[in-house]
């Protein structure tokens, strides 16, 4: 059937180069492997080959940059007879998402990870020098493995190899009745549209950042496989050095940036949740670090290569294995992230691709186990190699047990047919994860403080002695007015604040007296120092991270702070707001101002306005005021899930964070009934007690004297009013009130309505039943409006910032370590 | 022996030690029935809406207080109090996990996951409240 209105050449374009990429990334593997098996024999041969991969992996960046483009072109020109662009873009999308498009679905981000394991491929073609051959032989053979991700080729009807962006839509639905008529392209205007939750900027820069992290992984990974292919342990260091010290600053930058997006994007309530796919971007870069400290033990002592090596060789596999957990759908009920998965033809993909490069560095090791080098002396207990050596077994061992943790799923149908029972993730995964890093924190935290003081091989210990006692000193002083200052009473939590002041003071004074600010050598003092502040920084926004929404000052289920009483005490830490009405919140007063409606679209996005305002409790002067917008969003298909994103305001040593919870009323709510009628309570004697929404109302008796400035006497009135007290739901009194009953001329029935403005609430004395003389029947009338609502939560995070800036001097950090390496390079050429 | 070597093992041992206790800690999927028997313990439970029981929940009076009924895979029906708002669309939803303790014939709910119908829908968590 000829199909009208389809564009189907930038598909074929993009398939060709699909293909072409996967045989030109083979082609160069092959043609590098062949460069080095003649290396010895026939140098001239291996040039040749050595050229051959060269081409062959240019011609392979040259693919994949194609093929990004072609479907890049495809999503920017809303051709939605392509499955890729109509399940993640739409036509009102604006402009500055298209690239988060790209990266919404598997096949893109896939492509995402391919492209960057390009650029750093060229980069090290062009630096490795005698490693090239090797290492590029490993990146060409990695891009082979990420190809066939992309195939999209089929075997039989059961066996698909990859699926490839650039199947049409009629293809993925061929039972679909519509693509039956050869115009169906009249009938799919628009596309299905991005996750209103990844309609962010931090979707926009935070996938390429994580996934550059994510990619360079492979570079060390493919010098320590060369290293050991070639049974030569000294060229490939300094390369891994600067290696390693350029993906932890990305690795570490992409994984925060996942934090800052989750904190202040998503309704997470934090920053971290030990969530599944946070833990799996964690895990490598823990190991890397492992891995680079052991590295740099082994090139200035000799030491602890064999498990540098397999630090480093592992920190790549995690990747493979953090993508196996996070879009197999393995996860499924785990995560928050929910991750569809892509189904069974991606787990064997994986398993098989983890598979080969697990096979491939075994089979390495146990080759050249024996001949790694080694030193047979022992190394002093006072040496720099020594404590780095424990730190990093520490790091590793931390990371072992999140692996193990997150694997939950994977190993459990094994327990179950072990042990018989069926494991789940905890229930807790705050307490879980917190219970144990904490003392990884601790520890690693006061190495990173001391470290640095030894020297390698031989340190003086009476100078180390001096200077760690002046500094821990110092930490110790500012961790007890800390500690006093925010009330942090927990013993492992004063200890881990001891581990990140102690680290803080250290470092600086490492850095100034020590090293004398010479800016080249400053790198591991302002990484440590970093580390030392994101751990301070964790502990103080977490430790005292509370609710204000509902009061509750000081509360928190993180840190299992709450005793066995407290937890029987069911709290909310949600507040309900009736719009226009202020109510306290913390030391504020939340308002729900109104709300606004974004710009006009298929879906809309619904924006509240809630005014805080904060008043000096005596002179009642506001001392602050400010408004946050948090957005709530109803998926147009149909979808009655609440999507909602939060809205924070930064003060310098706190944050205030809110998100809607739940909605009624205004734009959102289809439900809502304006129509409200009266309704009708007899109250008899003094005492009884009429149920309004938000509180009730006590009745104190009838009274003949009415003093209402609404009422202007008559003379042959009989006028007799009835006093209630109203009450909320905490049992506080709100206001006394008096609705008015009034008989004109013996005939004439008059009313005058009392209300309570807090609680959008009309009384009205309706009647009068006079049953005997010491029994009179009231009956009372009332009235109150529904009242649009939200539920918001409120948090308040101290001293977050200092977490953020911690993450940003540890990068810097790394950075000016890797600086001064590249500079020394230069130099000594 | 060296004394690098002392430490690794020492550190392993430790290793081995945390991640043993922390067996007795992984929670398990369970059953009303068996929930019962270990009350006061958090453990997950599969199971479904019962959708012909009231539900009941007065955001006025206390949002978060959800009370429905839920049957689980073996087939037993339980009162659950799930300590936070009524998640939107539970009566569509085809299974739900639920995270909580068995008290008194009650189970205490502190986080519900659902799954839905839809495949263009993702499935959706909701937190309650820690009790």
């Amino acid at each position: 059937m000829q199909f009208i209105g389809e564009h189907l050449r930038p598909g074929q374009l993009g398939h060709f180069f699909v293909i072409t990429s996967f045989v030109a990334a083979l082609f160069s593997a092959f043609s590098y492997f062949r460069a080095v098996r003649t290396e010895q024999t026939d140098p001239l041969a291996s040039r040749s080959w050595l050229l051959f991969g060269r081409s062959g992996f240019v011609i392979h960046v040259i693919s994949v940059v194609s093929i990004f483009a072609a479907l890049f072109y495809i999503i920017e020109s809303h051709l939605f007879e392509y499955n890729y662009a109509w399940e993640h873009s739409s036509l009102s999308l604006p402009g500055k998402y298209l690239l988060a498009c790209f990266w919404e679905g598997q096949e893109g981000s896939f492509m995402l990870w391919t492209f960057w394991h390009c650029m750093l491929g060229l980069v090290v073609m062009r630096t490795a020098k005698g490693l090239e051959t090797r290492t590029m032989a490993i990146i060409a053979l990695v891009q082979v493995c990420l190809c066939t991700m992309i195939l999209g080729l089929h075997f039989g009807p059961h066996i698909q190899l990859g699926k490839t962006p650039f199947i049409l839509l009629r293809h993925v639905m061929q039972d679909a009745p519509i693509f039956s008529s050869p115009n169906y392209m009249n009938f799919i205007t628009d596309g299905n549209g991005l996750n209103v939750s990844l309609r962010n900027y931090w979707m926009v820069i935070h996938p390429p950042v994580l996934f550059l992290g994510f990619a360079s992984t492979l570079i060390p990974f493919a010098f320590c496989i060369a290293a050991l292919w070639k049974g030569e342990y000294q060229t490939f260091v300094k390369p891994t050095i600067a290696w390693s010290l350029f993906n932890g600053a990305v690795l570490g930058t992409g994984i925060m940036m996942g934090g800052a997006w989750a904190y202040e994007s998503l309704n997470f309530g934090g920053y971290w949740a030990w969530d599944p796919v946070e833990n799996a971007s964690l895990v490598p870069w823990l190991v890397l670090v492992a891995g680079l400290h052991t590295l740099l033990v082994y090139k200035s002592t000799g030491r602890a290569l064999s498990l540098t090596i397999i630090l480093l060789l592992l920190s790549h596999l995690l990747v493979w294995y953090s993508t196996f957990l996070t879009r197999t759908g393995i996860l499924g009920k785990t995560s928050v992230h929910a991750f569809t998965g892509d189904g069974q033809a991606l787990y064997y993909h994986l398993l098989v691709v983890i598979g080969i490069l697990l096979l491939l560095v075994l089979a390495l090791l146990i080759w050249r186990w024996r001949g790694l080098p080694r030193i047979k002396t022992e190394e002093e207990t006072l040496s720099r190699e020594f404590w780095m050596f424990i730190g990093s077994v520490i790091l590793f061992l931390s990371s072992m047990q999140i692996t193990l943790s997150t694997s939950i799923p994977v190993w459990s149908p094994l327990a179950k047919w072990i042990s018989g029972k069926d494991f789940a993730p905890p229930t807790d995964p705050m307490l879980h994860y917190n219970n144990i890093q904490v003392w990884v924190a601790i520890i690693t935290g006061i190495l990173s403080a001391s470290v640095l003081y030894m020297k390698f091989k031989h340190s003086d210990g009476k100078v180390i002695a001096k200077r760690l006692g002046i500094t821990s000193l110092i930490g110790l002083v500012m961790a007890v007015a800390i500690g006093w200052g925010q009330h942090i009473t927990m013993w492992q939590y004063d200890i881990m604040l001891f581990s990140a002041c102690f680290g803080i003071v250290a470092n600086i004074y490492y850095g100034i007296v020590v090293q004398k600010a010479k800016f080249k050598t400053l790198g591991p003092s302002v990484a440590h120092l970093g580390f030392a502040m994101v751990l301070l920084g964790i502990l103080l926004s977490s430790y005292n991270k509370h609710a204000i929404s509902f009061n509750i000052t000081g509360e928190q289920i993180n840190f299992n702070k709450k005793t066995a009483q407290e937890n029987l005490v069911e709290n909310s830490e949600n507040e309900l707001l009736f719009r226009g009405v202020a109510s306290p919140m913390g030391e504020y007063q939340a308002t729900y101002v109104n709300d606004s409606e974004s710009v006009k679209g298929k879906d809309k996005i619904i924006y509240y306005n809630i005014y805080f305002e904060k008043r000096d409790p005596k002179t009642r002067e506001i001392k602050e005021q400010f408004f946050l917008h948090p957005d709530a969003f109803l998926n147009s298909k149909g979808e009655a899930a609440l999507t909602v994103n939060p809205s924070t305001k930064h003060f310098w040593d706190h944050d205030v964070f809110t998100y809607v919870n739940v909605i009624r009323g205004g734009y959102l709510d289809k439900n809502r009934t304006d129509t409200i009628s009266y309704k009708s309570n007899i109250v008899n004697n003094p005492g009884d007690t009429v149920l309004i929404m938000g509180g009730y109302m006590i009745f104190n008796g009838l009274d003949r004297k009415v003093s209402d400035a609404r009422y202007e006497p008559v003379d042959s009135d009989l006028v007799i009013c009835a006093r209630f007290t109203v009450y909320d739901n905490k049992d506080k009194p709100i206001k006394d009130i008096a609705p008015i009953y009034i008989l004109r001329n013996r005939r004439e029935i008059l009313h005058i309505e009392d209300s309570v403005g807090i609680l959008n609430l009309n009384v009205r004395f309706e009647n009068l039943n006079v049953k005997s003389p010491t029994s009179v029947s009231t009956e009372i009338m009332v009235k109150q409006t529904d009242a649009d609502y939200i539920v918001l939560k409120a948090l308040v995070f101290p001293f977050i910032n200092v977490l953020w800036l911690g993450v940003i001097v540890m990068v810097l950090g790394f950075f000016i370590s890797l600086g001064s390496l590249l500079s020394m390079e230069v130099a000594t050429r | 022996m060296k004394k690098t070597h002392i430490v690794l093992l020492v550190l392993i041992v430790t290793a081995i030690a945390v991640l043993v206790s922390e067996f007795g800690n992984f929670s398990t999927y369970e059953t009303f029935a068996s929930a019962s028997k270990q009350a006061g313990k958090k453990i997950y439970v599969i199971g479904f809406l019962q959708k012909d029981k009231p539900m009941e929940y007065d955001p006025q009076k206390d949002k978060d207080h959800f009370i429905f009924y839920a049957t689980d895979k073996a087939g037993n029906m339980n009162k659950v109090i799930f300590n936070g708002e009524k998640p939107r669309d539970i009566e569509k939803s085809e299974q739900i996990v639920m995270m909580g303790y068995e008290d008194a014939g009650t189970f205490h709910c502190s986080r519900i996951q659902m799954k839905c119908p839809s495949k263009y829908k993702k499935d959706m968590v909701v937190e309650g409240k820690s009790s």
